[in-house]
């Protein structure tokens, strides 16, 4: 369990130090979670778990990154990694836009409703007038156009790094 | 090669429609413990499923749909152009193309036979060895290395035949510098890498200076920065986010394992002693290591393997032994 966390949390970006942490802080409070409920899937739990830990991880750094900003002294010390990064989101951004835009435009359609208005399968269906099965191929098959793309283009995407 | 690619495509399907169906609210029991024996399955699934995951849920994604939402007519004509951002890059190197191909037919004329240098280096096992390229470029050589190198007015290539070498590239703007290592290449400008052929299918890359770019064949391509590395084999690959320092511990007879296989780590010893360390079973090379190794001192690190996975070693005549 404790592996596989900390292969999810690397594959997400997540800084080694910053893993090890998360990965603990997890497996204790899945531990507490199985004592009082009924967990289906203890990996979904598990990585659930995890993300919301990172986001937390990840606001509290930016927050001190603003704090510390307010020295004009620091303004000077290496910005490299967050302009990286800010370059990396840019050229993500880029990458996504074109191939969504060389996608058929109904996939594009169900990706929208999905990810951005949360429609459940069927209802996208329904209104798209097809099966929720073909609502979830033209996900699966959007979801994996997009990460090719990427992978194509050379972007280091990790969104926790 | 293809049928690794085909596996490689199975589960990246098979990972987006989990993160398609984990993104609901509800799961009945079965699918959910069908998730976990998936996961279970093969350590690539969690890391598949990690990256799509981590794709569906980005700020980028969602900033991309909304553009694509709010302008559907300027989605809906897509014409085969080239993103604007990359149009003045790539048109900086096609300078820089011109440039060395001007340069090339000078070259040419005045006989480039000259100024192509091919060499072989090799270190003999037990002792490092530094060799300074042609180009000014520095490669620190582990024990047992050997490489081939070829160096023309337009590339530098090497070929990493077996071992470890720590490269420190001299920069240039646009002849590039390229490793191979078996399938796997590496290219850059100007950095310092280290590439460690642990056997005849795995290659970890290190990166302690610049950007590389390593592709390992079958469309498996990233881009490391600095502070970062990446395993490579069997189909499987890993990557080591925790390379610290300006160059490898190894050059000072140090080794920083990470999930390290046992058999990697006695690979490094034996690179740099006198009595190589052999296993009593071949099953040992498959236990797993953490930790900061002083390779220098084979005894030294025996113990700790000793002490760790509780097993036993012995100094023979011509080597040191390891058992259960």
């Amino acid at each position: 369990m404790r592996s596989t966390l900390l292969r999810y949390l690397r594959a997400r970006g997540a800084r080694p130090d910053v893993a090890d942490d998360v990965a603990q802080e997890t497996l204790a409070r899945l531990i507490a979670l199985s004592q009082t409920q009924q967990i289906g899937s203890l990996f979904a739990l598990a990585f659930r778990i995890a993300d919301n830990l990172m986001i937390d991880t990840r606001r509290r750094e930016m927050r001190q990154e603003t704090q510390h900003s307010d020295d004009v002294d620091d303004e000077w010390e290496s910005d490299d990694p967050s302009l990286d990064r800010i370059l990396d989101s840019r050229r993500a951004l880029d990458v996504l836009s074109l191939c969504l835009r060389r996608m058929p435009p109904l996939r594009r359609e169900v990706l929208i409703r999905r990810r951005l208005n949360h429609e459940s399968c069927r209802a996208i269906g329904e209104d798209l007038s097809m099966s929720a099965k073909a609502v979830e191929k033209h996900i699966t098959r959007g979801l994996l156009d997009l990460r090719a793309a990427l992978d194509r283009a050379g972007v280091d995407f990790a969104e926790f790094a | 090669m293809t049928a690794q690619r085909q596996e490689f495509d199975v589960i990246d399907r098979e990972a987006a429609e989990w993160v398609d169906r984990m993104n609901r609210p509800l799961h009945d029991a079965e699918v959910a413990a069908e998730f976990d024996r998936w996961i279970m399955g093969d350590p690539r699934h969690v890391e598949s499923y990690a990256r799509h995951q981590a794709l569906w849920q980005s700020g980028s994604l969602r900033s991309a749909l909304e553009v694509a939402e709010a302008a559907p007519d300027d989605f809906g004509t897509f014409e085969d152009e080239a993103v604007p951002n990359w149009a003045g890059q790539a048109w900086k190197q096609f300078a820089g193309f011109a440039a060395v191909a001007l340069c090339l037919v000078v070259v040419l004329s005045m006989g480039a036979r000259t100024l192509v240098s091919e060499s072989s280096y090799a270190a003999a096992r037990g002792t490092s060895r530094e060799v300074v390229l042609p180009d000014g470029s520095k490669v620190r050589m582990s024990g047992g290395t050997r490489m081939d190198v070829r160096i023309t007015p337009w590339s530098r290539e090497v070929a990493l035949q077996n071992g470890e070498a720590f490269f420190d590239v001299a920069h240039e703007k646009v002849r590039t510098f390229s490793v191979n290592a078996g399938d796997s290449r590496v290219t850059v400008l100007g950095t310092a890498f280290d590439i460690d052929l642990v056997d005849s299918q795995t290659r970890v890359v290190r990166v302690y200076r610049g950007l590389v770019s390593v592709d390992a064949g079958a469309g498996r391509q990233w881009r490391l920065p600095a502070g970062n590395g990446i395993e490579v084999g069997g189909g499987r690959v890993r990557s080591l986010g925790d390379v610290r320092g300006d160059h490898p511990g190894w050059i000072d007879g140090w080794f920083d394992a990470d999930d390290t296989s046992v058999q990697q780590l006695v690979q490094r010893i034996n690179r740099g002693s006198d009595l190589p360390v052999v296993l009593a079973d071949p099953g040992l090379g498959q236990l797993l290591v953490t930790g900061r190794f002083q390779t220098s001192d084979p005894e030294m690190v025996l113990e700790a393997l000793a002490a760790i996975h509780d097993l036993q070693w012995r100094k023979e005549k011509a080597r040191y032994v390891l058992s259960h």
